[in-house]
């Protein structure tokens, strides 16, 4: 048996009212022996045990008018106790063992459904976000779009210098001015910016910014395929994708500082995250949604829009030569799935006649090529 | 030594005339003025994974500073933010204080670092504590005015109040009335504290201040 276990003592007569001090098991009852040579005893018979403190695994001794408690947190002491005291505090030990049993059960029980229940508010949170973000951006007027847009567009560093060049600039216009009036939503004014860089990409901004690279016009074969990318870019504009992204960002980042707390710093990140994200990649549901409004689009403005799934098959094509630069392909995700769905859009549509853009491709093209970029240097 | 608090509650300070060979543990920026025959030594708080350890999880900082006199001199000793200070004497025993509520101690009492448990953290009090033991005064502070308590039964104490407790003090976090009232009260959690043992309060929260700040922020 262990001679001494850490421990405490409260009682009235001394300074404060408690002290620490070793506590030992003497046969005439529970003593303990305080640093400044106070010395107290509890015998056995007079001892009520209970259980507490913090970890609920303090054995606390006291007697019967309370005055004096000697208390250890050791676990051998409680053992101990029972053998020094002869059985005679057995019941109320194991009393004490049930409770805190108990306890430890309850306690386990809370923390559990306290974790289940933030996990809960955590997920639920999140789609409500999700899908009160979408309303919210579609309440906003369009002007809201329109001013984000401008402002994305002027901070933006582009990969090129702008083609100013009447043949290729007025091309592409005629191609979305003849689209525009297929516009879901009203009230938009689609711009064109063509920047002159190897890159097969094209994006929008809200409020109808398009900027399309010069890689992407020369690797298209007809004006229909660099209609069908338009149309694309212009759904995204008109179902105001790019808000949509903004405010869901915003709303997970606002719902995570409701969360944690702090709402202090919630009006500064708006403003950086509807500069950033509204540039973006878009997600893969904003892209189907776009190649089927795309689509629709197309149809609608009589232009054929079997030409979308040919610029993505020659894009395809290519891609395996020159990976990096087709970047409309890879920022616009997938491949093979994508074509196939919209080739199903297209089998679905009503038969119609088709009426060419009047643009003329091939003079678009050597434009292209007599661009200040394309000439060797020096001539 | 002798030890003074000052200015109590809102903006106490501790004032200890030191005499020669004597000396005073103090947590580091807790020192406002002091004479010019003290002599300051830095220190590693506990040790130097303890010291890193208190100044992650304790909300106390790294290095403690132990200040002696050879001729003897005056020393103030302050804390961060408006309050009391309050003075304990140990005596052999042991004792809890908050993150970030310790101000200063004689050089018979040992610090140490003590996991709180989830518990604490879900009652705003942080997951880890200052445990203090041994022989001699210590000296904390808190936001507010500190009142304590002699415990025996059972007492309730809103979260973000709580400083000082003894070990023999249980503690469980609970809801503060049923359901409803607990959301709508203002009220939330509550840590329901039971005896034997004493607890130290303080007046204000921090939480509770911040709270309020920000609320008058836009």
């Amino acid at each position: 048996m262990q001679s001494t276990y850490s421990g405490g003592v409260f009682s009235d007569t001394l300074a404060d009212g408690r002290a620490g001090g070793e506590v030992e098991l003497m046969p005439a009852g529970i003593a303990i022996r305080c640093p400044d040579g106070e010395f107290f005893v509890i015998p056995y018979r007079e001892c009520q045990v209970e259980m507490g403190g913090y970890h609920g695994r303090m054995l606390f001794c006291r007697n019967p008018d309370r005055s004096l408690t000697i208390y250890s947190e050791d676990a051998q002491f409680r053992r101990d106790l029972s053998l020094a005291a002869a059985g005679m505090l057995d019941e109320q030990l194991a009393m004490g063992n049930r409770q805190r049993r108990s306890e430890s059960r309850r306690s386990l029980f809370y923390a559990v459904a306290f974790v289940a229940a933030t996990l809960v508010v955590v997920v639920a949170g999140y789609f409500a976000v999700r899908s009160g973000a979408k309303a919210a951006v579609l309440a906003l007027p369009t002007s809201v779009d329109a001013k984000i847009g401008d402002a994305a567009m002027q901070s933006m560093t582009l990969e090129g210098p702008q083609v100013e060049d009447p043949v290729i600039v007025d091309a592409m216009q005629s191609i979305v001015d003849r689209l525009e009036p297929q516009a879901a939503v009203e009230g938009f004014q689609f711009k064109v910016h063509v920047v002159d860089s190897p890159m097969v990409n094209a994006f929008a901004l809200p409020g109808g910014n398009i900027v399309v690279y010069t890689g992407l016009i020369r690797s298209a074969t007809s004006a229909e395929q660099v209609a069908a990318v338009l149309a694309h870019e212009m759904a995204h504009v008109t179902l105001r994708h790019g808000l949509q992204r903004a405010g869901q960002s915003l709303g997970i980042w606002a719902g995570m500082s409701l969360l944690i707390g702090d709402v202090s710093g919630l009006m500064g990140a708006g403003v950086d995250l509807f500069q950033t994200a509204s540039a973006n990649q878009y997600s893969r549901q904003h892209e189907n949604e776009a190649d089927r409004e795309g689509v629709r689009m197309l149809q609608a403005a009589d232009i054929d829009p079997a030409a979308m799934t040919q610029l993505f098959a020659a894009i395809n094509k290519e891609q395996g030569d020159l990976p990096e630069i087709f970047a409309w392909i890879s920022t616009h995700p997938d491949d093979a799935s994508r074509i196939a769905q919209v080739e199903a859009l297209i089998q679905k549509l009503p038969p119609r006649d088709y009426r060419p853009i009047d643009v003329d491709w091939a003079a678009v093209q050597t434009q292209l090529s007599d661009l200040p970029a394309n000439q060797p240097p020096g001539d | 030594m002798q030890a003074e608090i000052h200015d109590r509650p809102s903006f106490a300070n501790i004032r200890v005339h030191l005499e020669p060979g004597e000396e005073i543990v103090a947590e580091a920026d807790a020192m406002a003025s002091m004479s010019s025959s003290i002599e300051m030594k830095t220190q590693w708080s506990g040790g130097f994974v303890n010291g890193i350890l208190k100044r992650l999880f304790g909300g106390e900082s790294m290095f403690v500073n132990r200040f002696s006199t050879p001729s003897g001199g005056d020393i103030v000793l302050t804390q961060a933010f408006p309050g009391d200070i309050q003075c304990l004497e140990l005596n052999g025993n042991t004792m809890f204080l908050q993150p970030g509520a310790f101000i200063a101690c004689e050089s018979g009492v040992k610090l140490g670092l003590g996991w709180a448990g989830l518990r604490m953290f879900i009652a705003r009090e942080g997951l880890f504590r200052l445990k203090v033991s041994g022989k001699g005064r210590i000296w904390f502070g808190a936001y507010g005015g500190i009142f304590q308590r002699e415990i025996d039964s059972e007492y309730i104490v809103d979260t973000g109040h709580l400083v000082a407790y003894e070990p023999t003090i249980g503690i469980r976090v609970a809801m503060a009335g049923g359901l409803f009232s607990s959301f709508f009260s203002g009220e939330g959690l509550v840590t329901r504290v039971s005896g034997p043992g004493r607890i130290y309060m303080q007046s204000r929260s921090f939480d509770g201040l911040a709270a309020w700040t920000n609320s008058h922020l836009y």
